[in-house]
Formats: C-alpha cells, sequence, structure tokens
C-alpha cells in the first residue's frame, strides 16, 4: 500500500517539477548563507598553524649565540640543494657559520633541514608573505634569517589583513578546536 | 509644429530606449555575477569600486581595448555582420513593447511606448526570429568547428523552440481578443492571465528559456563541449555585441511574460505607480532567469529536442484547444 502511495507521490513530484524546485529552493537558501571567501590581501589574512612551514628562521641560544654548528647537514639533505654553509672558527673555538644562505626561489618547504639539525638550530617558520619581484632578492643570509618570525604560538586563526604578524600574535578564537572551515558551509 | 514635436518625441523615446537597453547589461552582469556569488557562498565581483559594482565598467574597457581578431580563414563580411544581425533585432523589438499607459509631462499626455501596433505579438515574434540569422552567420563566417557545431545546434534550438512559443501566446489573444500588447495588458486589468494560461505560461517561459540560449538550454555556448559556441573566435567589442544581445533577449523575454501573462503594469494589493510595478515584475522573471542558470544543468542536445517537440508542442497545441473549448 505504501509502496504505492509512493509511486503515486513520485508521480505527482514529477508532473509538478517537485525536483527542480527542490533544487531552486536549495540554490535560494544558499543565497542567503554567510560566504566562506576570506579577503586576502584587502581584509582579511590567515593566521598559520604552529606546525605550517613557511619561511626558515635560525635559533640563537641563551647567551644570544647562534645555535647552528655549521655541519652542513642541512644542505646536504636538501632536495633541491638551496642551503649554502661555510663554516669557520669563532674566537672561542667553536664551529659556526661564515656564510649560511638559503635561496627560497628554489626552496620547496619540506622541513628536511629542520629534521636534520643536529643542533636545533634552524626551522621553518610562520612567514608566508616574503614575494618579490628579483629572485636574488630571495637569497636570504644568515643575519636576516636570525631575524625572521619564528614558529606561531597559537593559530589558525583569521586575522585583519594589516595586522603586523612578524611577532608572535595572540589570536582570540571563539572555537577552541581552532578556524572551522566548515562553519558557513552547509552539510546535510 | 505638432508634427516636429510628435517626431521629435519619438526620436527620444527611441533614444532613450537604446540607451537603457545598452546601458543595462552593465548591472545585470554585476547582478549575474553576485548572484551567482552568493548561491556558490563566493562574494563575486569584490575589488573595483564599492562590492565590485565597478566591475563591469572594468569589463567593458577591457573589452573596447582588446584586440578585434578576425580569423584568417574567416568570411570577413559575414564575420563583421553576424553581431550586428545579433544585436538588431532585440533593440527593434522594444519598438512594439508597452511600459505602461501614459504620463503626463507639462501638461502633454506622453505615451509609455514607441507605437501601438494592433499586430505587435506577431511584429515581435517575427523580428525575434531573424536574431538566428546573427548566430549562424556568426558560426558559419569564422570557419571554426566549434563554432560551426554551436550555431547549429543553436539554429535547429531556435527554430524549434520559436513554434511551441508562437502558439503558447494564442491562448493570450483568444483571451483578450487582440494581438495588441496594450490591448492584452488592459484586457489584464482585473485577472492575470496567468490565471486562465498556466499551460500557455509554462510553455512561453521555458521556451523563453530556450529562445534567450540560457541554462538549462544553453547548447549555444555549451563551455564544456564547444568552447563558446558560435562566438568561440570573437573577441573585443564583436564579442560585446553578443553579450549584449544575449541580455537584451533576456529582457525581452522577462517583459513579454510580464505582458502577456502577468497583467503588465497593473499592481495588485499595494497601489504602486504602474511603471513601478512593471519594473518589478520584470526584475523578477530577471532574477529567475539568473536563479536556474546558477541551479540546474544543461540538458543533452536530444533531450533538448525531445522537449521541444514531444512536451512543449503538444502541450501548448492542447492549451490552444481548451482554450478555444472553453470559449464556446
Amino acid at each position: 500500500m505504501s509502496r504505492a502511495l509512493d509511486r503515486i507521490g513520485t508521480w505527482i513530484g514529477w508532473a509538478f517539477f517537485a525536483d527542480l524546485a527542490n533544487g531552486l529552493a536549495l540554490t535560494f537558501g544558499y543565497m542567503f548563507s554567510k560566504s566562506v571567501t576570506m579577503q586576502y590581501p584587502d581584509k582579511e589574512k590567515w593566521l598559520p598553524y604552529s606546525r605550517y612551514r613557511g619561511h626558515h628562521f635560525l635559533k640563537r641560544d641563551e647567551e644570544g649565540e647562534i645555535k647552528c654548528v655549521a655541519c652542513e647537514l642541512c644542505a646536504r639533505i636538501c632536495p633541491c640543494y638551496c642551503i649554502e654553509v661555510i663554516p669557520y672558527e669563532d674566537e672561542k673555538g667553536n664551529r659556526r657559520p661564515a656564510k649560511f644562505e638559503i635561496d627560497m626561489a628554489r626552496c620547496l618547504f619540506c622541513g628536511l633541514c629542520e629534521d636534520a639539525c643536529p643542533a636545533d638550530a634552524i626551522a621553518l617558520g610562520q612567514q608566508y608573505e616574503f614575494s618579490s619581484f628579483s629572485s636574488r632578492d630571495l637569497v636570504i643570509g644568515r643575519d636576516d634569517l636570525l631575524g625572521k618570525p619564528g614558529k606561531a604560538m597559537t593559530g589558525g586563526g583569521v586575522v585583519a589583513a594589516r595586522l603586523n604578524t612578524e611577532q608572535d600574535v595572540l589570536v582570540e578564537t571563539s572555537e577552541p578546536q581552532g578556524y572551522n572551515w566548515w562553519r558557513n558551509i552547509r552539510r546535510t | 509644429m505638432e508634427l516636429v514635436v510628435a517626431l521629435g518625441l519619438i526620436v527620444f523615446k527611441v533614444a532613450l530606449l537604446i540607451a537603457i537597453l545598452l546601458l543595462l547589461p552593465l548591472p545585470l552582469t554585476w547582478l549575474e555575477r553576485k548572484i551567482a556569488g552568493r548561491m556558490q557562498q563566493r562574494m563575486g565581483p569584490m575589488r573595483v569600486g564599492w562590492h565590485g559594482l565597478l566591475q563591469p565598467v572594468a569589463d567593458g574597457v577591457k573589452l573596447l581595448t582588446k584586440e578585434d581578431h578576425i580569423p584568417a580563414e574567416a568570411d570577413r563580411f559575414l564575420f563583421k555582420l553576424a553581431p550586428i544581425l545579433a544585436l538588431a533585432p532585440p533593440f527593434v523589438v522594444f519598438v512594439a513593447v508597452p511600459f505602461g499607459e501614459s504620463v503626463s509631462v507639462l501638461g502633454t499626455e506622453i505615451t509609455l511606448y514607441v507605437s501601438n501596433m494592433n499586430v505587435a505579438l506577431l511584429f515581435v515574434f517575427a523580428v525575434i526570429g531573424i536574431e538566428v540569422y546573427g548566430v549562424i552567420f556568426g558560426g558559419w563566417a569564422a570557419n571554426s568547428k566549434y563554432a560551426v557545431l554551436g550555431s547549429l545546434r543553436t539554429c535547429a534550438q531556435m527554430i524549434s523552440y520559436e513554434i511551441p512559443m508562437g502558439f503558447a501566446v494564442i491562448g493570450v489573444v483568444m483571451l483578450a481578443q487582440s494581438m495588441s500588447l496594450l490591448d492584452i495588458v488592459r484586457a489584464q486589468a482585473n485577472v492575470w492571465n496567468i490565471v486562465y494560461q498556466p499551460v500557455g505560461f509554462f510553455v512561453f517561459f521555458v521556451a523563453g528559456l530556450a529562445e534567450s540560449q540560457r541554462i538549462p538550454f544553453d547548447l549555444a555556448e555549451a563551455e564544456g563541449d564547444l568552447g563558446a559556441g558560435f562566438h568561440t573566435e570573437y573577441s573585443g567589442i564583436r564579442f560585446a555585441f553578443f553579450m549584449v544581445s544575449e541580455y537584451a533577449i533576456m529582457l525581452l523575454t522577462s517583459v513579454l511574460a510580464v505582458i502577456l501573462f502577468f497583467g503588465g503594469w497593473n499592481g495588485v494589493l499595494v497601489p504602486l505607480p504602474p511603471l513601478v510595478w512593471f519594473v518589478l515584475k520584470v526584475a523578477f522573471f530577471v532574477y529567475v532567469f539568473i536563479w536556474f542558470r546558477f541551479t540546474f544543468p544543461r540538458y543533452r542536445y536530444d533531450q533538448l529536442m525531445a522537449i521541444g517537440w514531444k512536451v512543449l508542442l503538444p502541450l501548448s497545441m492542447a492549451n490552444i484547444i481548451i482554450t478555444g473549448v472553453a470559449f464556446l
């Protein structure tokens, strides 16, 4: 009985274009939903998670000395050979890099240098806005690398595009689980 | 003196009509992209002007400054003629379309139509039939396989959908006892034709969708399989001509649907000026066109033909017969 009723209902729906009406109602509903666009360069930008692999930075130890021991393991493991390290011996007799250059134009941000480093001296930070008109400007030296921003403290949030994220920025997120990309997307 | 005034008035009306029709695609493209964006949870154009309001102007400037490219193997004369042939009919049709009764300015009654033809409906369909030349010339002259395929499809589509469209409005003509669009609107002063002619409206609207080559019947420019159909090879200002003509036909279909089935400038409940009612109704139909575009997929070619000949044509015929029987 119910099957017959179902069939009749299907036929009535077919005759009055119920499926088309369904589709129209869906798109109409979506028209009044919020957009998921992040207006990146204009208004908002994304603050990456702490695991994000952005621009490299070199770390200092407690005395403010560069941690790097110029072992060249990062240069060796780099799949695109974009790190160049030349060691020297400083006043205290420690091995330190005289030259530490990363060619960001060739780097693929795999993070292997970070993994290979025995002194925990190099890591990939949170900075991602370093595009340039000249690939020559993308070769970054030792002193610049020491000044680059580190890993994000929190992250996973949308902040105002003008906010300077060079230093560690704490973002107030209403969602404790991090930014929910799906919040405006209906899932049925 | 009177003759000069009358002539001046006609020239002024025609100029105003052309200006409006040429300028309306600008806000309409913006609106279409905005609505598309909202429906897909995007924002649409945002960067040129406030909420992208100047985006159509930027697009227009871009189209005007682009190279006007003509393919080497093209038939140059037909290639240049086609956009004009596509653009002219929608503009010409509006001569016969009334936008209201009349308004009095400075003590003189000014009618809101250029001419009140007694066979306006016939004129509209006859002129819209010419539109197909622009499509087929454009496709043929470009000498490109995509363009030819697109124009052949469009040609078949437009010719087969013109038939049910023509039959669908016969019911309206029977009800109004006149082919003048003005009389048809006047006949709907109390009850709109949609009440008596729901089937006629359905056939008319579906055929109108096909006539204006909008989704779900936009086989002319099925992007997935034909590049851009008959205007694949067009660029710059000639491409803009095709776009303007597409929007003008969309407007025309909306205007005709309002005049023939939704009481023209006759309002209900809310007492608004007749012209405002008319514009509101037309805007609603334009919205429906855009809404359909971002909801439905495209029909296959054989489905398109099946709908035209096996569904719409018998429906419109039955509509005529039933209307006739009811009249007797």
